[in-house]
């Protein structure tokens, strides 16, 4: 579910950037199309967690993981909102573009919002890699506190967290 | 930022879910309980650096679960959780040892800024007690110094297994550097920022080593006023070093065994298991191996110690280092006492040369302490130094190295009207050791 004006660029952008951190080849489709069943009236915002349950319930088989790409708002009920949520070494991630977008861009503003969407799309595919908050500020496992700090992380895992991931991989594809 | 060990204590199961799952992918470790009582239960059992509490709860309130946990814990850091209507609450929660309190549903960079300031705060609060501790102790720390041959090997030996995390025991008779040798180890090692502890099994009496090594639990006993943590958490993330460790007593021996084991402790008075991360580095002038013979160290601890080991070199096997040491000592307490002597004359580097040194570098740092003091003039003179009085050749011959210094301390003694503290000055080591050595060797006052 990809945000409406960028949806082929955007999704062609996390595939790309999936592949070459992880190795593993990607495929979109709208797998979700109604979220009524997360809405939640009264803080008008969707809780993340129930849609990882229903995204990971119906992935098709052959999909190792999933990542959900949303322009709603998300919450988690302990928390104001979410940029995304990850199943820790599950199957489901997802993000939302909907506080990335900032409307006061005036420059660059096309680019700046795919490169924020493509670092947390990747930070939270990489929680489902059992992969934690990194303090390095430029992995892009460092958790951010303000979309400055996701400016600032660069597109590339530390080599403390890329040993992990292959260690990770590996326990994977030795099932 | 490192990871802490959080409990979230919420009757409210999506509330729990939702929050542990954010905290572990901040990489805490994280438990959660549905009640106050569950809680305490859980707290029983493991140490929590955070506790998580919402105020409005089934059964035991939040404010309880609070009374409850700081009363036997003070150092654990408790967050109320809140709605909008019982701040209240919240703030009588501060009054009553509350770190903070957080309300719902919590901003995620709020969260997280709070979790990283309660453990920078309590990384400093355990920092502060150990320099505090440190500086009651004194220690003073100096480089290594010495370039004969034994010596070289010592420092060859010291860079090999410093950045290791291996138990190392150093063995050498008193006074020859053993202490600031483990020093060395810990400031070449990984880490060197941690704290540095040191026990001195020998000066502590055994009836207080327990408490002092493991800490105590306010109540635990008549004296135990407030809780109090050991040297064993205070050397959490550094270097625990053992002194004089042929001075344990048997019991502390298989307390101390089963640490090195587990790593795992408790506080004396205490239910909760504490989780140690220290390596251990430990030193002795006595023969283990003669002890373990004789039932007074157990052999299982004695493997336990002597992964790596070591000789410090007596001065005796190192003489060439003299003059260097002595110009070392002479410069600090020429410039600690203010006293214009800066050389040291050919006659009292001689003498010093000729002389075997019992107590070793420690003696040798005492004689060029007094010397500074006592010298009239510009250099150090061979009257000044204290060693003319009492030269080996006085010990008697064939005699095992034992009986010639249980010989020597009791004249010593003698000289000095049994003032332990000028004998030991004299001797070149300190208190503890000298009241070791006449209890070990049964010296007794003539009638």
């Amino acid at each position: 579910m990809p945000c409406r004006d960028l949806a082929e660029e955007l999704t062609a952008a996390v595939a790309g950037a999936v592949q070459k951190i992880f190795g593993f080849a990607t495929a979109f489709g709208p797998l979700l199309t109604d979220l009524a069943f997360a809405f939640d009236a009264a803080r008008e915002q969707y809780h993340s967690t129930p849609i990882l349950k229903r995204l990971a319930e119906d992935a098709p088989e052959w999909a190792l993981k999933i990542i959900a790409l949303v322009e709603v708002d998300l919450f988690i009920p302990i928390l104001t909102h979410v940029y995304g949520e990850a199943q820790l070494g599950g199957k489901a991630c997802i993000v939302s573009s909907y506080r990335l977008n900032d409307e006061s861009w005036r420059h660059n503003a096309r680019e700046k919002f795919l490169q924020r969407m493509i670092k947390e799309a990747i930070h939270e595919l990489g929680h489902t890699f059992n992969l934690r908050h990194c303090r390095d500020h430029r992995c892009i496992m460092h958790y951010c506190r303000s979309e400055a700090d996701v400016d600032l992380k660069s597109e590339e895992l530390c080599r403390y967290c890329r040993i992990l991931l292959l260690d990770e991989i590996k326990k994977l594809t030795a099932w | 930022m490192n990871s802490a060990k959080i409990l979230i204590v919420d009757d409210e199961t999506i509330m729990r879910e939702s929050l542990a799952g954010w905290l572990e992918r901040d990489g805490h470790q994280v438990q959660s309980a549905p009640s106050g009582e569950a809680a305490l239960k859980k707290c029983a059992q493991t140490r929590f650096d955070i506790l998580l509490v919402d105020i409005k709860m089934e059964g035991m309130s939040g404010l309880e679960v609070l009374r409850r946990i700081k009363e036997a814990d003070p150092e654990v850091a408790v967050v109320m959780i809140t709605a909008y209507g019982s701040i209240a609450t919240a703030i009588e929660a501060m009054k009553n040892g509350a770190f903070d309190y957080m309300l719902k549903p919590f901003d995620p960079h709020e969260l997280g800024v709070l979790v990283e300031k309660i453990i920078r705060h309590q990384e400093q609060a355990r920092e502060n007690l150990y320099l505090k501790e440190q500086f009651k102790e004194r220690t003073r720390f100096e480089s290594m110094i010495g370039q004969s041959e034994p010596m070289q090997k010592i420092f060859s030996l010291i860079c090999d297994v410093a950045p290791t995390d291996a138990t190392v025991l150093i063995l050498g008779e008193t006074g020859t550097g053993k202490g600031l040798a483990a020093k060395a180890i810990h400031s070449n090692s990984p880490r060197r920022d941690g704290p540095y502890v040191v026990v001195n099994c020998g000066a502590i009496p055994e009836h207080l080593m327990e408490s002092e090594l493991f800490g105590h639990q306010r109540g635990a006993f008549t004296d135990a006023k407030e809780t109090k943590k050991g040297r064993l958490e205070l050397a959490h993330g550094g270097t625990l070093f053992l002194d004089e460790i042929g001075e344990i007593g048997v019991r502390m021996q298989i307390d101390l065994l089963r640490v090195l084991e587990d790593r795992v402790f408790y506080r004396v008075g205490g239910t909760q298991p504490i989780e140690a991360d220290f390596r251990v580095l430990a030193a002795t002038n006595r023969r283990l191996e003669q002890l373990i013979r004789e039932g007074k160290f157990r052999e299982d601890l004695y493997y336990r110690l002597n992964v790596v080991s070591f000789d410090m070199p007596s001065l005796k096997q190192r003489k060439e280092d003299i003059p260097l040491l002595a110009e070392h000592f002479l410069r600090r307490y020429a410039q600690e006492t203010h006293r214009s002597i800066d050389k040291i004359s050919r006659d009292a580097i001689d003498e010093m040369m000729l002389y075997d040194w019992p107590g070793n570098v420690r003696e040798l740092e005492n004689a060029i302490e007094r010397a500074v003091v006592v010298g009239k003039e510009r250099q150090i003179m061979p009257e000044d130094l204290p060693i003319l009085c009492h030269e080996p050749a006085a010990a008697p011959r064939r005699n095992t190295l034992e009986e010639v210094e249980r010989a020597h301390i009791h004249q010593i003694l003698t000289e000095n009207q049994w003032n332990i503290a000028r004998t030991a000055r004299i001797l070149g080591i300190d208190r503890s050791t000298l009241y070791n050595k006449i209890k070990r060797y049964q010296i007794q006052k003539d009638a």
